[in-house]
């Protein structure tokens, strides 16, 4: 029974709505603050650009953010309302390095209809109150006192029933508002209001303005000198004031956010609907403004909000593509442009569908989402782990061991690469074509396997081979001293570092060396009881050559040990339990934290503190990370170490948050890997595959990994085949290049490697791609893609006509094998039993595909089923249809094989308007609906009633704050068939905001667990701003609010992992469970994405 | 699509207006750099409770019955500073009936000068329930009374009583 479900975000919203510039976390500290929906993210200004600094959850969608400076304060306050009408005042604690909470409040009201055109926050430019419009006809008002202090809220009737904006104007000795609303005529007019904070009511204003342009939407206003305030219509820009009145027309177009470039207010930046930047400018004499002027700039994406940032660099945050900092050029690029993109930040939202896929066959899902829209739609390609960039490959069979070498201490980049084989070594090195050729080093051994290679001081290198140590100088390459081992003690296995070596013969002899200039010095031996199977000497002290600790893995009594050097006196033993001996250990630092690594011989990894000083080793941790030994090697990418563990699962461990995390690499098997920071290829690696060396770049180090495949127009339903190796997409182009807007839509053929268009298919006028789908038909091998479509005309309300297309690939094209007409759109199309199964309108229809007699195929309907509003949402199970309607929530159907007929058997009776449905198992199904909320329900089939047994129970309810667009079957990680949350099955959603969550079925016991874990969570992880937890996860409609169930929020229960030890502690007693049991059980949810 | 739509009519127009952007000195470098360290998700452990009488609620008084409060301790504070003859009080009173229509409560903007309490009718039978219990609630009596028909005649002799004793106190 999938009863209990956990959810989890697996990538953040990056649809960034809000973001505005000032003084926040100190008063000589420029802050950019970032609204994406559910997230504030701070960064800091600074010469070099922007730091990023917080990243801070909210418990509410944030439906107005702004900065303010109350009187007497020397940094900005920040306010933020959330849709479900809470505000929150915040403030920087730079001491405590917190956020903490000025005032908080709920501004709701009992009765009210919530506003259309969403809902208004703005300031008093002189802090006298903040204002709200968050219902029809209703202003609130919160007051500050002389002190700084709010003071209770309270409501002023506003006449203006369609207001479109609200603003306070600048330098009015009484507050004064600035109304932009449409009348019962659709005529748009501005009126100011002084709002009389004695008489808790307004005043007439100063001025008023009729009849503006009809498509005015917008208010901007003007600071001092000037006062006054700009209207943005669609055709004309005015400035208006109490003595002022200027216009300047506009090329036609929607202005959708603004940002002042001065603080007199006389230059601002607009960015229209199709991306593009303008500059409008008040022209003025002294005090007085004399005109108005504007000028296109050039393009980025399309903005939600624009902040200019300083010294002409601009921050455009968007919710259609990726949001951008850009440079203002003083003189035009070759193609006219000013605007110089220099920064992407990428945005997944809005993700309209996506598709679970398994491009490289490695038994790890991808994840490929329709994004952005307009001009800046694109396909993501989002995969957990890291992904390798192959540069350059060569075939080598056998290799044992690679080490990378410089030809001097101080160059920067690696020169040579040390390939060790059974029964020899070869060297290759960059030429100056920059290819890899082999070379040789005179004073190395190269007829027998090496065991260790190193950089040492004094323009050094240092080979260990199993009878001897040679000291090389890498100038000369000539030999300039050796260490023999004495005879019958062949040497195991070796490390070294810049200044020392350690060695391991037969016998467990331990041997420590240390390098001069020219001269090997055996500086200490130990003889321990068994044999040594791994060591490391990597310095992670302050001298970055020289070692204070060696840490050796042993066999026998499977135990690493931890020495000091360079007496060589044992300081810690630790015991690792099992029988699988120790394979490789590793001494590194993660963010400043030192960690013994020890990778045993079946793919699992221990991980442990380690206390330099003391040597000793606490806060065991172990993972699986593979099934076959793992080699663990330190890389750097962008100035950062990180270790990469090769096994048949190659896995980069790195530490975020001062956690250490893994991510898979998208390898099949790596036996060896050394970093090759080469000339020609900086900060590669090296990587020893079955039968082939690469030298390959790694990507940047994150857990989720996003490939943009831009596509200048909008894809809006993909589906793989994997016969055909290809995508299909229905898309559309918007043209506004000609004085009418037009759309054209297409199928599109995608390489699923390359995704290249390999074909095209322009579907009629007014016919809109609405489900895309690959299945093949009873009695028919063959792959198909159908797609449906609907007519959209002008003049209807409701498509009434509409079409199912068949389509083959046949030598990468599309060919049209059949086509249907149907009554009305195809919302969504399934395959069903081997036959086609449409939601059309209101119907459910089900097609047969038939052989005719000329040998061609066509669907010819079978039966159907009535009785939606609107079917948009199909999924299929056997014989079973889950219906998701557009207002009548979930319902079931049963397809009866004798009579031919689809009939009802249950439907949830509640008024939920659908976003998104998905069968969980036979019994329970997953609803997303309009007001940001998950449901579950159950289908009862035992029940006593034909009554009872008609109604879907509803089992489950949360508030997710995220609008769901689709839900897919199927996991982002690589699930090992040993651990524990293999067995949990997943469901994976993609949102508007560009979330990709997950949705894990828990079974009943974990999931009494965990609730008690999140309800100790709330106690002890307050909201930001003092937002309640339960209420932000509570079910929240028109009609209803009900405490969430039968959900958990798996980001709230996993930051218990970035919790101090004392807060665990706090946890763990309450819980009356172990603080490494909590974190154990919580790790291992970590791993569902 | 990288470059606009529409060809630039003064391609030298917006370097003049571009010039002179304000800046502080940030983003100085020449090479803006791209990786300036990762952002840390904040969790908060500390109370974020506000501090005491920051927990903000709306008033949840009507807005028309506030604004007749409001007008009512107007007068209380006009009448504090010598108007306390009751004689101009009748053209004012009636701007105080229950039944103010709504256009007028939103455009009220000049107060008039009014007395403390509004004055009782002689004709209390034919005044509606609405306007007894106002002026009950003016004199802080109390507004309950049993059954509907009786219930008018109860209120008006406890107002009725109220306004004997306190003329009788004078």
């Amino acid at each position: 029974m999938s009863t209990y479900n956990y959810v989890v975000t697996a990538h953040k919203p990056t649809n960034v709505t809000h973001s505005c510039v000032g003084n926040f976390t100190g008063p000589q500290e420029l802050n950019l603050i970032i609204a994406k929906c559910t997230r504030i993210e701070i960064h800091l200004l600074t010469p070099q650009g922007l730091q990023p600094m917080l990243d801070v959850p909210i418990y509410g969608r944030i439906a107005t953010l702004e900065l303010f400076r109350p009187h007497g304060e020397t940094q900005d306050l920040l306010f933020i309302a959330t849709e479900r009408y809470k505000f929150c005042v915040l403030q920087w604690d730079a001491d405590a390095n917190e956020v903490i909470t000025r005032a908080m409040g709920d501004v709701s009201d009992r009765i009210g209809r919530p506003t259309d055109n969403g809902q208004i926050g703005i300031i008093d430019p002189d802090c006298r109150l903040i204002g709200l419009h968050l219902y029809d006809g209703l202003f609130k008002v919160i007051p500050f006192d002389n002190k700084g202090q709010l003071k209770e809220a309270f409501n002023i009737r506003l006449e203006e029933l369609q207001v479109l904006d609200i603003k306070f104007l600048y330098g009015c000795p009484k507050p004064t508002i600035v109304v932009l609303y449409q009348d019962n005529k659709d005529a748009r007019h501005v009126k100011t209001y002084e709002v009389s904070l004695k008489d808790k009511d307004f005043v007439e204003g100063p001025w008023s303005q009729n009849n503006l342009d009809n498509g005015a939407d917008l208010l901007i206003p003007v600071p001092p000198p000037f006062c006054g305030v700009l209207i943005i219509g669609e055709e004309t820009i005015v400035y208006c004031s109490a003595s002022a009145f200027k216009a300047i027309p506009i090329r036609p177009s929607i202005t959708r956010a603004y940002g002042r470039v001065d603080a007199d207010g006389s230059r601002y930046l607009l960015g229209d609907h199709s991306g593009l930047l303008h500059l409008l400018v008040i022209a003025h004499e002294k005090e007085k403004v004399t005109g108005l002027k504007i000028e296109l700039l050039g393009e980025t994406s399309i903005a939600s909000t624009i902040s200019y940032l300083d010294n002409a660099f601009v921050y455009v945050g968007s919710s259609y593509g990726d949001s951008q900092l850009v440079k203002l050029n003083l003189q035009p690029d070759a193609k006219g442009s000013y605007v110089e993109v220099l920064e992407r930040y990428v945005n997944l939202g809005p993700i309209v569908d996506f598709c679970v896929v398994d491009l490289e066959r490695q038994g790890q899902g991808q994840v490929v989402t329709c994004s952005g829209a307009y001009k800046d739609g694109s396909l993501r390609i989002v995969r957990n782990g890291i992904g390798i960039n192959e540069q350059a490959s060569v075939e080598l069979q056998g290799i044992k061991g690679m080490w990378s070498l410089r030809s001097a201490t101080d160059d920067l980049y690696d020169t040579f690469l040390v390939v060790s084989f059974i029964s020899e070594t070869r060297i290759l090195a960059m030429n100056l074509e920059d290819e890899l050729e082999e070379t040789e080093i005179e004073g190395f051994c190269s007829q027998v396997q090496t065991l260790f290679c190193h950089d040492a001081v004094h323009n050094q290198l240092v080979q260990v081979t199993s009878s001897s140590v040679r000291l090389v100088s890498s100038t000369s390459r000539e030999l300039r001293h050796e260490w023999h081992a004495p005879a019958d003690y062949s040497i195991n296995v070796a490390t070294a570092n810049a200044t020392q070596v350690l060695l391991a013969t037969r016998g467990g002899h331990l041997v420590y060396l240390e390098i001069g200039d020219g001269i090997l010095v055996e500086k200490k031996h130990a003889q321990l009881k068994y044999d040594i199977s791994c060591l490391d000497i990597n310095p992670i002290g302050e001298n970055p050559n020289f070692s204070n600790l060696a840490a050796v893995g042993m066999w026998t009594d499977i135990s690493v040990r931890i020495f000091s050097l360079p007496d060589l006196n044992l300081i810690t033993e630790e015991q690792l339990g099992g029988e699988i001996i120790p394979r490789s250990v590793l001494l590194c630092a993660f963010e400043g934290i030192p960690y013994l690594l020890c990778a045993l011989g079946d793919g699992h990894l221990l991980n442990f503190l380690l206390n330099t000083t003391t040597g000793e080793l606490t806060n065991r941790k172990k993972v699986s990370l593979g099934t076959q030994p793992i080699t663990l090697r330190t890389f750097s990418s962008k100035n950062t170490t990180h270790v990469f563990a090769a096994s048949d699962r190659p896995t980069v461990i790195y530490s975020s948050n001062k956690k250490l995390l893994y991510s898979n690499v998208n390898l099949k098997e790596v036996s060896h890997m050394c970093p090759f920071n080469s000339a020609a290829f900086p900060d590669s690696l090296a990587i020893a595959k079955e039968g082939e060396l690469t030298i390959g770049t790694i990507d940047d180090i994150q857990k989720l990994h996003i490939r943009s495949i831009p596509l200048g127009e909008h894809a809006r339903r993909i589906c793989h085949q994997e016969q055909s190796r290809t995508f299909a997409i229905c898309s559309l182009k918007y043209n506004q290049s000609s004085t009418e807007d037009s759309e054209m839509h297409f199928i599109r053929l995608l390489d699923d490697q390359t995704f290249e268009f390999m074909s095209t298919y322009s579907l009629d006028q007014f016919e809109y791609g609405c489900s895309i789908l690959n299945c093949s038909f009873s009695d028919d091998s063959n792959a198909y893609y159908c797609v449906g479509t609907a007519y959209v005309m002008p003049e209807e309300n409701e498509p009434t006509k509409g079409r199912i297309l068949v389509f083959m690939v046949e030598e990468g094209k599309l060919q049209l094998v059949a086509e249907k007409e149907t009554k009305g759109a195809v919302y969504s199309l399934n395959a069903f039993n081997g036959k086609l199964l449409a939601a059309i309108n209101q119907k459910i229809q089900l097609y047969k595909w038939m052989l005719r007699d000329d040998g061609t195929r066509e669907l010819q309907s079978e039966c159907g089923h009535h009785g939606h509003i609107l079917a948009l949402y199909v999924q299929t199970r056997g014989d079973f249809i889950v219906v998701g309607d557009l207002m009548k929530s979930i319902s079931l159907l049963i397809y009866k094989h004798e009579e031919g007929a689809i009939e009802e058997r249950a439907r949830d009776y509640n008024a939920n308007w659908m976003s998104a449905v998905e069968i969980l198992d036979d019994d329970i199904y997953l609803g997303a609906e309009n007001n940001f909320n998950l449901f579950t329900v159950r289908k009862n089939s035992e029940g006593a009633t034909d009554e009872e047994r008609g109604r879907l129970e509803v089992v489950g309810e949360y508030h997710l704050g995220e609008f769901v667009n689709r839900f897919r079957h199927g996991s982002l990680v690589m699930r090992l068939p040993d651990s524990d949350v293999g067995q949990i099955p997943t469901i994976i959603f993609g949102t508007v905001n560009g979330v990709i969550g997950v949705i894990a079925s828990l079974p009943q016991d974990q999931y009494i667990f965990m609730e008690k874990l999140q309800t100790n969570l709330r106690k002890v992880i307050k909201g930001v701003g003092g937002l309640s937890h339960e209420q932000w996860r509570s079910f929240y409609s028109e009609k209803k609010t009900v405490d969430s169930r039968n959900f958990l929020d798996g980001d709230l229960i996993e930051s218990f992992l970035d919790l101090g030890r004392n807060r665990m502690e706090e946890i763990s007693k309450t819980m009356n469970v172990s603080v490494e049991e909590l974190m154990k059980r919580v790790e291992e949810l970590t791993r569902l994405h | 699509m990288d470059a606009p739509k529409t060809p630039l009519k003064n391609p030298k127009g917006a370097s003049k207006l571009l010039a002179n952007l304000p800046s502080k000195g940030l983003f100085s470098s020449a090479v803006v750099s791209s990786n300036l360290g990762g952002m840390r998700v904040y969790v908060t452990d500390h109370d974020t409770s506000p501090p005491e009488n920051q927990l903000i609620k709306t008033d949840q008084v009507n807005i028309l019955i506030r604004s007749l409060l409001l007008k009512q301790q107007q007068k209380v504070e006009s009448s504090g500073k010598g108007a306390k003859e009751g004689s101009r009080k009748r053209a004012s009173e009636r701007a105080v009936d229950g039944r103010t229509s709504t256009k007028r409560a939103a455009s009220i903007s000049q107060p008039q000068p009014e007395g403390p309490k509004s004055r009782i009718p002689d004709d209390l039978q034919r005044c509606t329930v609405e306007r007894i219990k106002f002026l009950l609630k003016e004199r802080g009596l109390s507004q309950r009374g049993k059954k509907a028909n009786s219930w008018q005649d109860e209120l008006i002799a406890r107002l009725r009583a109220a306004a004997d004793g306190a003329s009788s106190a004078t």
